[in-house]
């Protein structure tokens, strides 16, 4: 069943700035969707749109077959969001920042306890009940802003950069709290991040957008797919060696300024083995020094950035 | 149901920031142990016998003004917290987050002004009207709060920051204060600064409430054009206020 169907929306702000343009896209439920883009692609104003904040210019957004702007009240009861900063009122305990929110929800009090005591339970919050909201790190906020935002028991719970600024450990630990919520609540997740990896792990579906439309969207494995091309690594010591090298190179194979990545240059393989060939011997001939050269298969940062970058496709 | 958790919610900010009673508080309680012991002495020239009780009205609009303004500052911090958002996704009606907060600010200067009238009492000032008096008075602040909460709450709406809101805001509470009859009677005064004064709201606020206060007898017409004039002016800034809150989500 589909939990969001998202059809031609366009968000233009009153200051003229287009944030959403034409842009469809389809959430199945009970899926872990991620959106993908750079920045300014236009994944938080969709996120606000979609969490009935924004009004859309035009187009239709509909969730659980329900108009999300004619029907807002009723969706806003199926729905909740955990924006990228975290919205915890510290003049309230732990518990009573749950209490409201149920409150707010109108969760029925007898089901607000026992979910409190589950969701308290379930994040490992209790030993911090007795300690002050304002005094909790950034982790443990977080933990208590999506614990609250499921107090409601929402249908789409929407993440927007749930992992930004935090360190791998604690993204890892998030990461497994998104697919528990997922299992054993039965919640639609919809994320948006700025982290491949984070959505490769994650994700059921993930869209790519770009200029405030999608540009792909499918699973993981199909988004790899799509390239359909070996990719060709050039290995080195240092940064600076691949940023040397890079120069001359281009003028040997065709190269992209995105294929500079750190200590490596990665690009697409257009002539399959023979390019391996050519490059490889270039670089002998020039005494380039570099740690290594391979055929390797497309990752979903190579998609990425095949598909956002200036010349990457947009949707037709 | 929905306007109580939120009244609930805000009451427990203003307590966790108690300091804000004590500084919107601060200025109108000097004005009435400093400046009223000070000034009392001329004014008895001009017939005030109790010059506490004279200007305690105006300072009664006075704490109102303080009061409310900082409940304009919630919107900041809100915003600042992420809290603003959360509750304008959640399934509560617009009026009612208004409402919330707007109640907030009205028990904020019960609060202040029963403050106040208590330390009144140590000034030998008594409600000559008796309870159907202090009933009367409790209506009027209850309004007048309810006015200048919903207009502090849009224009905290309107403003970019904390800092430009707090500018103008003094530039709107100073200028109603002395052009009123909160520190003096208007009788002596003529021309276009007694018109100035007899179309300030709050002329006639504070002249109702200090009759309720000094005088013995309810003048029924006076009470009822202050309180219709003070529901029209609670109804239009509500109104607006409500009207710039739905303007946050029509970017």
């Amino acid at each position: 069943m589909t939990a969001i169907c998202v059809n031609d929306l366009v968000k233009k702000y009153k200051n003229g700035v287009q944030a959403l343009d034409g842009l469809t896209l389809t959430v199945k439920e009970g899926e872990i969707f991620s959106l993908l883009g750079q920045n300014g692609a236009g994944k938080s104003t969709l996120i606000n749109v979609l969490t009935t904040y924004l009004r859309p210019t035009s187009g239709n957004v509909t969730m659980f077959g329900k108009n999300a702007y004619r029907e807002a009240a009723e969706i806003r009861s199926k729905i909740s969001c955990v924006a990228q900063r975290t919205s915890i009122d510290t003049h309230l305990s732990l518990k009573e920042n749950m209490i409201f929110q149920s409150k707010l929800y109108k969760v029925p009090k007898s089901e607000s306890g026992k979910r409190m005591e589950m969701l308290i339970s379930c994040f490992g919050l209790e030993k911090y009940l007795k300690y002050p909201v304002s005094s909790y790190s950034g982790g443990v906020k977080r933990r208590l802003d999506i614990a609250l935002n499921l107090m409601s028991n929402p249908k789409v719970l929407f993440l927007d950069e749930p992992t930004v600024g935090m360190d791998i450990q604690s993204r890892m630990v998030m990461w497994d709290m998104v697919k528990k919520i997922r299992n054993d609540f039965g919640t639609t997740i919809f994320l948006t991040t700025h982290y491949l990896e984070e959505a490769d792990q994650l994700s059921d579906t993930i869209c790519i957008m770009k200029n405030g439309k999608e540009v792909i969207q499918g699973s993981p494995k199909a988004l790899r797919e799509y390239l359909r091309q070996d990719m060709l690594k050039i290995s080195f010591s240092v940064k600076k060696d691949a940023e040397n090298c890079f120069g001359p190179l281009k003028e040997a194979i065709a190269l992209k300024e995105s294929d500079l990545r750190h200590d490596k240059i990665i690009t697409s393989l257009k002539n399959g083995r023979s390019d391996l060939e050519k490059t490889t011997r270039w670089l002998l001939e020039h005494g380039i020094p570099f740690l290594g050269i391979e055929i390797v298969q497309p990752t979903l940062e190579d998609v990425f950035i095949s598909l956002t970058g200036e010349n990457g496709k947009e949707a037709s | 149901m929905d306007i109580l958790t939120l009244l609930h919610r805000d009451i427990k900010w203003r307590f966790h920031n108690a300091f804000t009673i004590v500084i919107t508080i601060l200025q109108p309680m000097l004005w009435l142990v400093l400046y009223s012991a000070v000034a009392g002495q001329s004014m008895k020239g001009i017939g005030i016998a109790n010059y506490t009780a004279f200007v305690l009205p105006g300072l009664i609009v006075l704490v109102s003004f303080g009061a409310c303004s900082s409940s304009g500052i919630m919107n900041y911090l809100m915003k600042a917290d992420g809290s603003f958002y959360r509750i304008l996704i959640a399934p509560v009606k617009r009026s009612s987050i208004v409402l919330g907060q707007v109640l907030e600010a009205v028990v904020c200067t019960f609060i202040e002004v029963i403050i106040m009238c208590i330390v009144s009492l140590f000034f030998s000032v008594t409600i000559a009207t008796g309870f159907t008096g202090v009933f009367l008075i409790a209506l009027l602040v209850f309004l007048t709060a309810f006015f200048i909460s919903g207009l502090t709450y849009a224009i905290s709406l309107c403003l970019p920051n904390e800092v430009i809101y707090e500018t103008v805001m003094n530039a709107i509470v100073l200028p109603i204060f002395f052009l009123s009859t909160a520190l003096f009677p208007a009788d002596g005064l003529y021309g276009g600064l007694k018109i100035a004064i007899n179309l300030n709201p709050f002329t006639h606020v504070i002249n109702v409430l200090r009759a309720l206060i000094l005088q013995g007898n309810i003048v029924v017409r006076d009470v009822v054009f202050v309180v219709l004039l003070l529901v029209v002016m609670c109804g239009i800034s509500f109104s607006w206020a409500l009207h710039r809150l739905k303007k946050e989500t029509a970017l």
